[in-house]
């Protein structure tokens, strides 16, 4: 098939990406950043070209319906809201050094998620909603700004570090980074971006649920992981009002947060679903 | 407390307690702490799984770990009084924040300052001056065009008294509500379920086809009566060639004095709602009706075949034994855990002796032989009586969860992505006859993106010539 071709490609592509992102940090070439930018957007593009396929060929196969529905295609488009979220926001705040810290997760989920049964299977009567859309690119657009965040935060800790070890250092390594101050308000303004994103999935997935089966909050555990991340983000917002929390303190819970997503994505469904009986892919 | 109250002016000894306890209510300390550990408590009923009946625990704890956790409500712990003590407090939170700010904000939506004066001006950004060689009243009507170019509403206009002219912009005042809307929105939500699980009920009800029902049984496991009937016409399920299910379908109709008011299919994802109970598809099933089962002679030889009505004892042909088709069975176990498919249980009552049961297998017809004897059973045709299993909703609260959600959807995308933005800028005439402009402005947030718009609209203001 087509798409698990074009896949395969992309995977190469995000690799590649990766290499020059981390290259780019360690050397400080602008040619090397270029190449790494033009080569994360060439994996966008090849992704790209793989979804639409796998959407195509499923309603060759008589089935038809968007590619979001198992492990696998969620896993694929995850890598590519990642990618193509984090192009976004590297071109609205400048911040290529950034990429090093984001680069690896397409290229990793990629590799994972062909490690997963990639057939197209007809949906069973839950999924059958239109709400599905609405629910998973929200979420997904939402937990793609937190792992920008989580760069940038991580790239904040590194910086502060070496602020307070050596504040004036002209020409070296950590004079290459965004300073400090403006890496803080990167990751807030990303952090701005997903968390209304993520709470219009949250509110798509209750009201979807509430059409499915009746209960809009049943408090099982990938709904309570949601509210998790929710919350810990909430906490943040707040805590940056509060002046002391800003900086360091703001980038640990923006580093805890995208943890929490992962975990609410990845680890409910591989590591509580081993207790539970439930436990699927959405 | 009413926000009109003065609290934080009170200074006597006496409320001093008073304003500690609203400070305390009212402190983003307070707020991030709660939220954090909202989020550490949810944890745990995602690790331990919640409301199983007692004996599952038993399976995976120790008795002492689980009269431990029993106690201590982890089994139902998003009910569990510390549970909803953190929610509450957060309720009252909130609530003291909205109070605590409402003054705050009304403030800053009320147009203060119309003129640029000393004290104003050192809290501007990008206050600048451009002086003009041209008459005040040519700059003004080529200013006019360019000044408060992506503000839509009319300047408010002042005459200085220097002859000068002062304009005054502003735009997404009302974003400052967004705080209201956002933190209200929580409670609104919380009030919409809290008056959910005292005002409504979640039942479920099984239908026969062609059958009709008025009461259903709540998950409490009350009987809940219908102020109509709900008439199941037709079931059907679909599979994909898989044996993955693809659809399934009830046909319903809602009545009321017997007769029909609407009538509608339903399947998962698409319920019916009627005077604010909702039947959802939930599940299905069968219930047998009547089999056809052949008496065979142990060489294969047809005997005779009895039409059994469940529940009913009919005479076997050619012996003076009866039968009754007594239970069903849609995955029969077999001996070695295989699924067997649908099995009738019969009872064969012989004319001395006490009644046998045995089991006969839809799918496997020579399975009554190996019980030995000069004739064995097999069942030729199996009527099945198909059912709907509907979950049965009724939640007055719900309208206000959808609402509260929508409100804080809202909120969140005017406080990020909207600010209350002012521009001030003021016209005169200097000392050595140039026209002189101030412009200056200040935004409630995002103000590295409101100085880049306004440093464009400098630009072009200097361009003026
Ligand atoms: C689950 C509960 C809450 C949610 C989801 C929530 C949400 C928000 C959001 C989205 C913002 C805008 C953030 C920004 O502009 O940077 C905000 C601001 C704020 N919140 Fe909350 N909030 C919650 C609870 C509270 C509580 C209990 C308080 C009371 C102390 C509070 C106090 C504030 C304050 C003071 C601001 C800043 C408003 C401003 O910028 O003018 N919040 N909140």
């Amino acid at each position: 098939m087509t798409n698990s071709l074009l896949f395969g490609i992309s995977i190469f592509v995000y690799f590649f990406a990766m290499v020059l992102y981390v290259s780019y940090l360690a050397f400080r070439s602008e040619m090397l950043g270029k190449a790494a930018s033009l080569s994360m957007l060439g994996g966008v593009v090849v992704e790209t070209a793989a979804l639409g396929m796998r959407w195509y060929e499923s309603y060759q196969l008589g089935i038809g319906r968007a590619p979001l529905t198992n492990l696998y295609e969620s896993l694929a488009f995850f890598a590519w809201t990642i990618a193509l979220i984090y192009l976004v926001l590297e071109r609205k705040f400048k911040i290529r050094t950034v990429g090093a810290f984001v680069a690896p997760f397409p290229f990793l989920i990629m590799a994972y998620a062909s490690l997963n049964p990639n057939d197209i299977q007809p949906l069973v009567p839950a999924l059958k909603s239109n709400w599905l859309i609405a629910h998973v690119v929200t979420c997904f657009v939402g937990y793609a700004a937190f792992a920008v965040s989580f760069g940038v935060s991580f790239l904040y800790l590194l910086k502060a570090g070496s602020e307070k070890r050596s504040p004036k250092s002209a020409g070296s390594f950590w004079d290459f980074l965004p300073s400090s101050s403006a890496l803080d308000e990167i990751g807030y303004k990303t952090i701005a971006i997903g968390f209304p994103l993520l709470t219009i999935g949250i509110v798509t997935g209750a009201f979807w649920a509430n059409v499915a089966w009746g209960t809009y909050w049943s408090w099982d555990p990938k709904e309570t992981w949601s509210l998790i991340v929710w919350l810990i983000y909430a906490a943040y917002l707040h805590a940056r009002i509060t002046r002391g929390w800003r900086g360091k303190r703001a980038a640990i819970l923006s580093i805890a947060g995208f943890a929490a997503t992962i975990f609410c994505y990845l680890g409910v469904n591989l590591i509580l679903s081993g207790l539970h009986s439930y436990g699927g892919a959405s | 407390m009413s926000a009109d109250e003065p609290v934080k002016t009170a200074k006597t000894d006496g409320t001093d307690w008073i304003e500690r306890i609203w400070n305390f209510f009212t402190s983003l300390k307070l707020v991030v702490f709660l939220l954090l550990m909202l989020a550490a408590l949810s944890i745990a009923g995602t690790v331990i799984e919640q409301n199983k009946p007692l004996q599952e625990y038993y399976r995976f704890y120790q008795p002492g770990t689980v009269a431990l956790f029993s106690r201590l409500g982890l089994f139902d712990m998003y009910h569990s009084w510390w549970f909803v003590a953190c929610l509450s407090l957060l309720a009252l939170n909130i609530a003291a924040c909205t109070m605590d700010r409402y003054r705050g904000i009304m403030a800053g939506m009320r147009k203060k300052n119309l003129v640029i004066d000393e004290k104003l001006s050192k809290s501007l950004q990008n206050l600048t001056t451009i002086r003009y060689a041209l008459p005040l009243d040519v700059v003004e009507k080529k200013v006019a065009a360019l000044a408060g170019k992506g503000f839509p509403g009319k300047p408010v206009v002042t005459q200085a008294e220097d002859g000068g002219r002062h304009y005054f912009f502003e735009k997404g005042k009302y974003s400052r509500l967004s705080f209201f809307v956002t933190h209200l929105s929580i409670l609104i939500i919380f009030l919409g379920a809290i008056s959910g699980s005292f005002f409504g009920y979640k039942g479920y009800v099984n239908i026969f086809e062609g059958e009709t029902v008025s009461q259903v049984e709540t998950r409490a496991g009350r009987i809940q009566y219908l102020d109509f009937q709900v008439k199941c016409n037709t079931f059907n399920a679909e599979f994909y060639p898989s044996g993955a299910p693809m659809d399934y379908r009830s046909d319903l109709s809602i009545l009321q004095n017997g007769k029909e008011v609407i009538r509608k299919t339903i399947r998962v994802n698409d319920p019916l709602t009627f005077e604010g109970v909702t039947f959802y598809q939930s599940s299905y099933g069968g219930q047998p009706d009547q089999a056809a089962i052949d008496v065979v002679n142990r060489d294969g030889a047809l005997i005779g075949t009895v039409t059994a009505p469940f529940g009913g004892k009919v005479d076997i042909p050619g012996v003076a034994d009866q039968m009754e088709a007594a239970d069903y069975q849609e995955h029969f176990p077999m001996s070695d855990g295989a699924d067997g498919g649908r099995a009738v249980g019969v009872n064969i009552y012989p004319v001395t002796g006490s009644p046998v049961g045995l089991w006969l297998l839809v799918n496997h017809p020579e399975y009554d032989k190996q019980r030995g004897g000069d004739t064995y059973f097999r069942v030729r045709d199996l009527k099945l009586k198909k059912y709907t299993g509907l979950q049965v909703n009724r939640d007055p609260g719900e309208i206000l969860v959808w609402l509260g959600s929508i409100l804080l959807i809202a909120g969140i995308m005017i406080a990020f992505f909207m600010s209350h933005k002012k521009l001030w800028i003021s016209l005169r005439t200097d000392k050595k006859g140039r026209s002189e402009l101030t412009i200056g402005g200040t935004a409630n947030k995002n103000r590295d993106a409101y100085a880049k718009e306004m440093e464009q609209m400098i630009q072009s203001l200097k361009e003026v010539s």
